[in-house]
């Protein structure tokens, strides 16, 4: 199957350099083409298990924080106690 | 023998008998560090300081009387997949290079309250994904036993650390084989626990529905003392399970009288390599001669598990992955000149190709037309698997395997072919689909190398499973660190 | 050629749980920015989500007031795109199976005509973060704390024939999420948002047009505007003979028009699939009747009981019920009763409301009580004190909690009604003023009010003015 590396990054936020785009084509095809050997199955393939429910968490806060400066020390870029990113408006 | 070279269990004893301090312990650990890593490369951070601070508290509770638990006072290096308080958790990602997480996974917890004293963070296959270790951003992590081979992967530096003694046990992620593989290829010990088992809440997912964190070590009862402390409830992954475990270690017993041991063919058929096959079925037809009873029984839909779970995992991890995006934490690229270009930039330099293949595997069965023919396929499929081990599990008490279809390769030999390296997992990925546990433990050389036997057991029977491992354990001895 | 519009709402309300949807934090608005935050709500690697029991509760409560059939067992899944507000690159959502599903409301329109419209899905999901825009700044700032608030989304049919009905049923989901004290509904908080499907058609077609969608409405009369104003756009088009295209515009409130934000080429591509951190969410079946018991009468109902069993007129009964507050103490003051249900609907549309709207206070935090509005009420029904002393015990009590007998007393406010008593200090005016009874009676009728002011005097203020004039005019034509 013909897989067009350039719209799945692009849906994928990654960039594939040109030099890189005819082998990542190639992997990406001999890749699919080997996943895409499956039986034919039908059925209902959504998984719900009411045997087995989530238990739900209660409506309770907590109370142990962590700070803002803790949470958000890894941020790149940070002012007035916000990550920031660049210019955009949608 | 220097203490590095002792199991856990030993240690645990000498401790109690003030044969030794936790210091002692540690400090032989990170000496081995010092001699070897250069060689091994597998660690990515040592904690030299905290490690030692926190076996000198451990002697100063031994001193004053305290009861501690089994595991008190042994070292232990964690796969830089699981979160560390204040500590780096890299993923061996260029993308959370400088990322330090503000708090701790549940197994870190756990290892915290044992009072286990961690030495540092593991190197792996980025993002846990691969099957040699050679996808790291950072190094490669050579294995043990023969340094131009690959420990496998993707916990490649909790394999290789523990058969070289850099760490008397340690803890790795398991997503589809990427415990038991490693622990394969090393000579170590590996157990991929029940889904469910283990809580996932801090370990950086790879693919959430298959992943599980699990001990390796040199021994069984090692193995069996570090699961029985990671394992239980946690009421931050609603996909834990909820119920009591029993004491692993305490109750391990190499007895496989009456033990119903399945065979099946699909796992001794074609891309398994002939010696590692009769290395395996040795052992099984060791085990028989102790009273175990062999069951021929049939897995078909195996053929299709590679396939459903490279759909399935690369899948999840598109989306998991999509957070790493340069705004709240890791690698953010230097200039853009917008929102997009941040992203795709920071993307594309932050990940390395064989997790961006992934990525663009997963989106694309994901994306809009390509869904029912690909993920919902494979979740069909899924779902055959676990009705056929459901089936095989009424004639059999647990399931014996290679680990691997081979034994450790050369570095480099698989790197320029993915679907080639994507075989190595062959014999592990339905366990995960499954979500059933399973152990790898060695069973003999062949050309030199280790070969490891994989049981797989039916959902939270680890008991029976180490039980198994324990009796392979007592034919071919308990492995010791190897000279490097 | 006429033309018909056709309109469908997807409508987001914030739930008032005490926490968000998937973690501890508190979900509380307005607070210093990322300050309710945790690892879980900003994504960090490794973290899970946990699904608040009461998220599902107040969906399946919604479910039963739109009269949804619930789907008792479901699952939650992903919806996969970037944004900076969005912490996971994901939103935990739900795809294929919603918690609640093919209900419909009935909307009372403009002169008292009723209409059904149907509701497609609710469903549970979290709200992403808010950007933060300065354009003294060069970037965009990011405030987490609205991450994993916890959101229904109600998707209506198609509908709505004009922005007047989508008014009408926006205003009855209000009320009804007000009713069964699920979301605080305040739209200048953003606790309620809709995104607007508009199409047209001819006229007795019965195919549908290609539909817009319009993102960015952030109030009811925004989506009149928007509607209307897209209505206009596509009819015009279609004039011109130009084709619709379907697309996702967005509305600009200020300018009063909408741009293309995507056609249908860009559609994003959401890859939803199911969330492998959740299982499958349970509501055993007595749960699910539980709940649906604890459903108040809702407005709709209240309307129609209120026109028909208390002859309140149809305006004045949905003003009364829109408002959980106002219908609250009406309830009550009719059931204490004792007075005309009309005279309360009246003091609580003008007082009460006045003072509601004037101190942006709730009835339920002032000292107003139904026993004493209707204590209010009956005593100017009895003739004890005048309307206008009425006004004034009603302000006491709003402003210093005053005891009713007690103002009526300090300030002299109660009303002589008795017969005799006013028939004496008429009778004295009468006598004083000769020259005003003969003018009356010569014709100048506006005598009268000079008369009865006089005998309001004369009482200093006390006497009934009722039967003070029906006394001076028995007297005068007797």
């Amino acid at each position: 199957m013909n897989i067009d590396v350039q719209h799945l990054a692009k849906l994928a936020r990654l960039r594939i350099e040109d030099e890189k785009l005819s082998k990542f084509e190639k992997d990406m095809e001999s890749i699919v083409s080997m996943v895409e050997q499956l039986p034919d199955v039908t059925g209902d393939a959504s998984g719900l298990d009411p045997e087995h429910p989530m238990k739900l968490r209660e409506d309770v806060p907590a109370e142990d924080k962590l700070s803002r400066a803790e949470l958000l020390a890894n941020a790149p870029k940070m002012q007035a106690g916000c990550v920031v990113v660049p210019k955009t408006v949608e | 023998m220097e203490l590095y070279e002792m199991s856990a269990n030993e240690l645990s004893l000498m401790l109690r008998e003030k044969k030794c301090s936790s210091e002692e312990i540690t400090r032989s650990v990170l000496d081995r560090i010092k001699s070897t890593d250069d060689k091994v490369g597998a660690y990515l951070t040592v904690c030299e300081e905290n490690a030692l601070s926190k076996a000198r508290e451990v002697d100063a509770k031994f001193a004053k009387g305290e009861q501690l638990s089994p595991l008190a006072g042994i070292p232990i290096g964690i796969k830089d997949n699981i979160s560390t308080k204040g500590v780096l958790t890299t993923c061996a990602s260029k993308m959370l290079y400088n990322y330090v997480p503000p708090f701790d996974a549940f197994v870190i917890g756990r290892i915290n309250a044992a009072d286990m004293v961690i030495t540092g963070k593991l190197n792996m296959d980025e993002f846990a994904m691969g099957s040699s270790t050679e996808n790291s951003h950072f190094k490669k992590t050579h294995n043990p036993h023969d340094l131009d081979r690959v420990p496998g992967g993707s916990s490649g530096g909790s394999a290789a650390a523990v058969a070289a003694g850099s760490a008397v046990v340690t803890l790795g992620s398991d997503t589809g084989g990427s415990i038991r593989m490693p622990a394969s290829y090393c000579g170590t010990v590996g157990l991929k626990p029940t889904y469910g088992a283990v809580s996932r809440y801090g370990l950086v997912a790879f693919a959430s529905s298959l992943d599980q964190i699990g001990p390796l070590a040199r021994n069984v009862t090692d193995a069996a003392m570090l699961f029985g402390t990671i394992c239980g409830h946690d009421s931050m992954d609603a996909t834990s399970a909820d119920r009591e475990y029993p004491d692993f270690a305490g109750k391990l017993n190499s007895d496989v009288k009456g033990l119903r041991i399945g065979v099946p063919k699909e796992y001794f058929g074609e891309g398994v390599d002939d010696s590692v096959k009769q290395a395996v079925m040795n052992t099984v037809r060791e085990l028989e001669k102790k009273g175990a009873e062999i069951v021929d029984i049939s897995l078909p839909s195996t053929k299709y598990a590679l396939n459903a779970y490279y759909i399935i995992s690369s899948a999840e991890a598109s989306s998991n992955l999509a957070r790493f995006d340069g705004v709240k934490y890791g690698y953010r690229t230097e200039n853009y000149d917008s929102l997009i270009d941040m992203y795709e930039k920071t993307r594309s330099e932050g990940f390395g190709d064989e997790v961006k293949r992934r990525i663009m595997l997963g989106t694309f069965v994901l994306s809009s037309g390509f869904f029912d023919a690909y993920y919902k396929k494979a979740k069909l499929v899924a779902m055959k698997i676990v009705e056929e081990f459901n089936e095989a599990f009424g004639r059999c008490d647990i399931i014996a395997t290679p680990a691997t279809p081979g034994t450790a390769f050369r570095l480099g030999e698989n790197m320029g072919d993915p679907t080639k390296m994507y075989a190595a997992d062959i014999c592990t990925v339905t366990v995960n689909i499954a979500g059933l546990p399973a152990v790898s433990v060695p069973c003999g050389k062949v050309n030199g190398l280790p070969a490891g036997l994989q049981f797989i057991g039916k959902k939270f029977d680890e008991q029976t499973l180490l039980n198994a491992a324990f009796a392979v354990e007592k034919l071919y001895g308990e492995a010791r660190p190897v000279n490097v | 050629m006429e033309y018909e519009t056709i309109v469908g709402l997807e409508v987001h309300a914030e739930l008032n749980t005490k926490t968000k949807i998937y973690c501890s934090c508190r979900n509380a608005f307005g607070l210093e920015v990322n300050t309710q935050i945790c690892p879980i709500c900003t994504g960090m690697p490794g973290t899970l989500p946990t699904l608040n029991e009461k998220v599902v509760e107040y969906a399946v409560k919604m479910g039963h007031a739109t009269n949804c059939s619930i789907n008792n067992v479901c699952k939650q899944d992903r919806k996969n795109y970037f944004y900076p507000d969005l912490p996971k690159a994901y939103q935990i959502s739900q795809a294929d199976i919603p918690l609640c599903e093919h209900g419909y409301v009935d909307v009372m329109l403009d002169g008292g005509v009723e209409k059904r419209i149907g509701i497609t899905r609710i469903h549970i999901e979290e709200d992403a973060g808010k950007m933060l825009h300065n354009d003294a700044f060069q970037g965009s700032l990011v405030d987490f704390n609205r991450c994993g608030v916890p959101l229904i989304e109600i998707v209506s049919e198609p509908d709505m024939r004009s922005s007047a009905e989508a008014k009408a049923y926006l205003e009855t989901l209000k009320s009804i999420l007000q009713y069964i004290d699920i979301s605080d509904c305040k739209m200048q908080e953003g606790s309620i948002r809709c995104d607007v499907n508009v199409s047209v058609r001819p006229k007795g077609s019965t195919e549908f047009g290609k539909r817009v969608e319009m993102k960015n409405v952030n109030s009811f009369s925004g989506a009149m505007r928007a509607i209307d104003y897209e209505s206009r756009r596509q009819i015009e088009a279609l004039e011109r003979g130009e084709e619709i295209f379907q697309e996702t515009r967005r509305w600009d409130d200020l300018k009063g028009e909408n741009f293309l934000l995507r056609s249908k080429e860009d559609a994003q591509d959401y890859r939803y699939f199911p969330e492998p951190d959740l299982t499958t969410i349970y509501i055993p079946l007595e749960k699910v009747e539980e709940l649906k018991k604890t459903i108040p009468e809702l407005p709709n109902a209240k309307v129609k009981r209120y026109v028909k069993e208390l002859g309140i007129p149809q305006t004045d009964a949905e003003l009364i019920a829109e408002n959980l507050q106002r219908c609250g103490l009406f309830d009550e003051c009719v059931s204490i009763g004792g007075v005309s249900p009309k005279t309360v609907s009246n003091w609580i549309l003008a007082d009460v409301s006045k003072y509601m709207n004037e101190t942006g206070k709730d009835i339920s935090g002032s000292n107003l009580t139904a026993e004493k509005l209707v204590k209010i009420i009956k005593l100017i029904e009895d003739g004890k004190i005048s309307n206008n002393s009425g006004k004034i015990i009603f302000d006491e009590i709003m402003k210093n909690n005053a005891d009713i007998d007690a103002v009526i007393s300090e300030k002299g406010l109660s009303q002589i009604s008795d017969d005799s008593a006013i028939e004496k200090i008429v009778n004295e005016v009468l006598a004083a003023n000769e020259k005003s009874v003969s003018d009356y009676r010569g014709g100048k009728t506006n005598a009268l009010g000079f008369l009865v002011g006089q005998c309001m005097k004369a009482s200093r203020g006390q006497a009934n003015p009722a039967k003070c004039k029906e006394l001076v005019l028995k007297y005068l034509n007797g």
